[in-house]
């Protein structure tokens, strides 16, 4: 694992610093206008230190908050499963059920995102997981197209923690780990978060209303379950991979 | 950071211009050192990423692949030994044998340890054995990952990618062909008659053949988990698109065919069909029969007839295959049986009738013997004594004092 905590905190300033920015970008009529001038201005510099630039890879322009709304985001779970921790995300309850506030998810996604591309962009191993045998084929597939990894079935004990063991030989281990859902099953989280947390591997997590979002580095509050939404998210991290890939490309290019 | 830095930069650099050419206040001095430092900053970025392995003019090989270079070699090194004692070996058993050191195989060698090394220990297995060191020792596995330590699978995390990708190609495949079917449907068009998949003459590899094909060690679920996927896929209307996939993971059930096969009758002289079954075998009997077709119920056992056995059971044994076919009459019975008691000899005659008697006999009455369980090979041993007791199962006589 090279130095993510280095690399993590980096980009906490820098997202502190662009926050205003990227939240006046959730929603459509925004984006729109803001497009052109923000297009102008980045061609300045050929290549700047993409951890010193708040949004390098231009993730926020990957989705919108109605793209969000269409692929039923904002559909949480029922009143009693929620846990404490997700209250801050909600934007109330409607006939019982939770629902999100796709502002706020939109903030925390675009921070997600922005950190996929900086460890695609730095040649880091990224693993999906998602323990729903619903979309599993979906997350495997969407890691075989970005060329990465996935672990959608069991958790054996000690992948992480064990893995000299488990694989025979020492083992780079990811660098980051995705979570489509952060549930093992509807009443334990995937073993894998606590592993990561323990090995230090910064996690990106779609927590629903009923997940503990605590141990995980980029949660992001949101639908964990319904297909489409599985798919959006499976888009959008992908194309940040894609796009950090592509700039690695560029630049190993340039450096030879 | 960079962003708010580089605005005012710009809105300062005219300014700084300007004042630079008089080249006296101090302060604007420092503004302008400050406004390099940035510059070079962008400069050094390559310096920044001392982590990052794929930037640096040589390329640094990741600790993985630091640690399985090394033990290949150590594994290299080991076999090269192991590989130049066993020719040393073979040169001693040749010399020993009288033969010529260069001409000596493999089988000679087998040869001569049997020789040299007697063995009575049942299981071939655990007898003395000298092979090519390559036969001897596990294959290394190759590397799973790049320099970089970065997995060839995507599925490599799991820990068993191959059977993994296996059910992942399978989901895969199931969804193409509910996509396929969707647009037959849709275009309103008609199946094509003749793509039909037969698997009637295969089955599914077994635990053991799928383990040695993917060659990873799965457990009962996940056998039983590919068997339910693969069933799955097989199952829809299109499967036959698929045949390649599907007939990778099935085998023949050639080798059952093959038993089942009833020999044609072979004729003598006087042109009468006869049928020899060698090897009949029950308890520590062992014997050949021959059925003669057309015959008159002649049975002949070491030259005797059927009084060669004292007891009725043993006759009866003998001539039940006869009475159940229906063909006491209308064959004759040859046979030579050695080694046993009455009732060892009499079942080996009697299923050794049986066997032979499928060559004269319809299909119903075939299934009918199956069934009778006249074509069923007794294997039953005697059962060993046991010390303590005085039989296999008897037990001394129960004394309370």
């Amino acid at each position: 694992m090279f130095s993510s905590a280095n690399l993590l905190l980096i980009l906490g300033n820098s997202i502190k610093n662009s926050g205003l920015y990227l939240r006046t970008n959730s929603t459509v009529a925004q984006t729109v206008t803001q497009k052109e001038p923000e297009n102008t201005q980045e061609t300045v510099p050929k290549r700047n230190n993409p951890l010193k630039h708040p949004d390098y890879f231009r993730v926020h322009n990957l989705f919108t908050v109605k793209d969000l709304f269409d692929a039923r985001v904002h559909f949480g779970h029922k009143e009693g499963s929620l846990d404490e921790y997700m209250t801050p995300y909600l934007y109330g309850s409607r006939l019982g059920h939770l629902i999100f506030d796709l502002d706020i998810t939109a903030d925390y996604l675009r921070k997600a995102l922005n950190f996929t591309a900086h460890i695609a962009y730095r040649g880091g191993i990224i693993c999906f997981f998602n323990r729903n045998a619903l979309n599993a084929h979906l997350v495997e597939k969407t890691a075989q197209e970005c060329g990465e990894y996935a672990h959608t079935r069991f958790w054996r004990g000690g992948i992480f923690t064990n893995a000299d063991h488990q694989f025979g030989a020492i083992t780079r281990l990811p660098d980051l780990c995705i979570f489509l859902n952060t549930q093992n099953n509807i009443l334990s989280q995937h073993t894998a978060v606590r592993d990561s947390a323990k090995m230090l591997i910064p996690t990106i997590g779609i927590v629903d209303t009923n997940c503990n979002p605590n141990l995980v580095t980029y949660p992001v509050p949101g639908n964990d379950d319904t297909p489409c939404a599985i798919e959006l998210y499976c888009k959008l991290f992908k194309a940040a991979i894609l796009r950090g890939k592509e700039e690695r490309m560029k630049l190993l290019q340039e450096s030879e | 950071m960079s962003h708010v830095i580089k605005t005012s930069l710009k809105q300062i650099t005219p300014i700084t211009r300007y004042f630079y050419s008089c080249g006296k206040n101090p302060n604007l001095h420092n503004i302008r050192f400050y406004s390099n430092k940035v510059t070079t900053a962008h400069d050094d970025i390559y310096k920044n990423f001392t982590d990052w392995e794929t930037l640096n003019k040589k390329k640094k090989i990741s600790k993985p692949m630091r640690a399985y270079l090394e033990r290949a070699k150590e594994h290299d090194e080991f076999m090269k030994k192991q590989q130049f004692e066993y020719n040393i070996g073979k040169r001693h058993l040749a010399n020993m044998m009288g033969e010529d050191p260069e001409t000596f195989t493999q089988k000679d060698v087998d040869r001569a340890i049997e020789y040299l090394f007697p063995s009575g220990i049942y299981d071939p297995a655990a007898r003395p054995l000298m092979k090519p060191p390559e036969e001897v020792f596990p294959a290394r596995k190759a590397a799973e990952f790049d320099e970089a330590g970065r997995p060839h699978h995507f599925l490599f995390y799991t820990g068993k990618p191959n059977f993994f990708k296996l059910l992942y190609d399978a989901a895969e495949n199931i969804q193409l062909l509910q996509q396929f079917e969707d647009k037959v449907i849709r275009k309103k068009a008609t199946p094509d008659p003749n793509g039909k998949l037969d698997l009637n003459a295969t089955l599914w590899l077994t635990k053991d053949q799928l383990e040695q094909l993917l060659v990873e060690k799965l457990n009962d679920l996940e056998y039983d988990n590919f068997k339910l996927v693969m069933e799955r896929l097989a199952s829809l209307p299109y499967s036959y698109r698929i045949k390649d996939f599907i007939e990778k993971y099935r085998k023949s059930l050639s080798s059952q065919k093959f038993a089942l096969e009833i020999p044609k009758p072979s004729y003598d002289d006087q042109g009468r069909a006869f049928v020899t079954t060698y090897e009949c075998l029950r308890k520590k009997a062992r014997g050949n029969v021959t059925i003669h077709s057309p015959g008159t119920g002649l049975i002949t056992i070491n030259g005797k007839d059927l009084t060669y056995f004292e007891d009725t059971q043993s006759r009866e044994q003998v001539i039940f295959p006869l009475i159940f076919t229906g063909l006491e009459h209308k064959v004759d019975v040859e046979c030579n049986i050695e080694g046993g008691g009455p009732s060892g000899q009499a079942g080996a005659i009697r299923w050794g009738i049986a066997w032979g008697l499928r060559s004269f006999v319809d299909k119903s009455m075939l299934e009918a013997m199956q069934v009778a369980g006249l074509l069923t090979r007794d294997h039953r041993r005697r059962e060993r004594k046991k010390p303590g007791q005085p039989g296999a199962r008897k037990k001394p006589t129960w004394k309370r004092r």
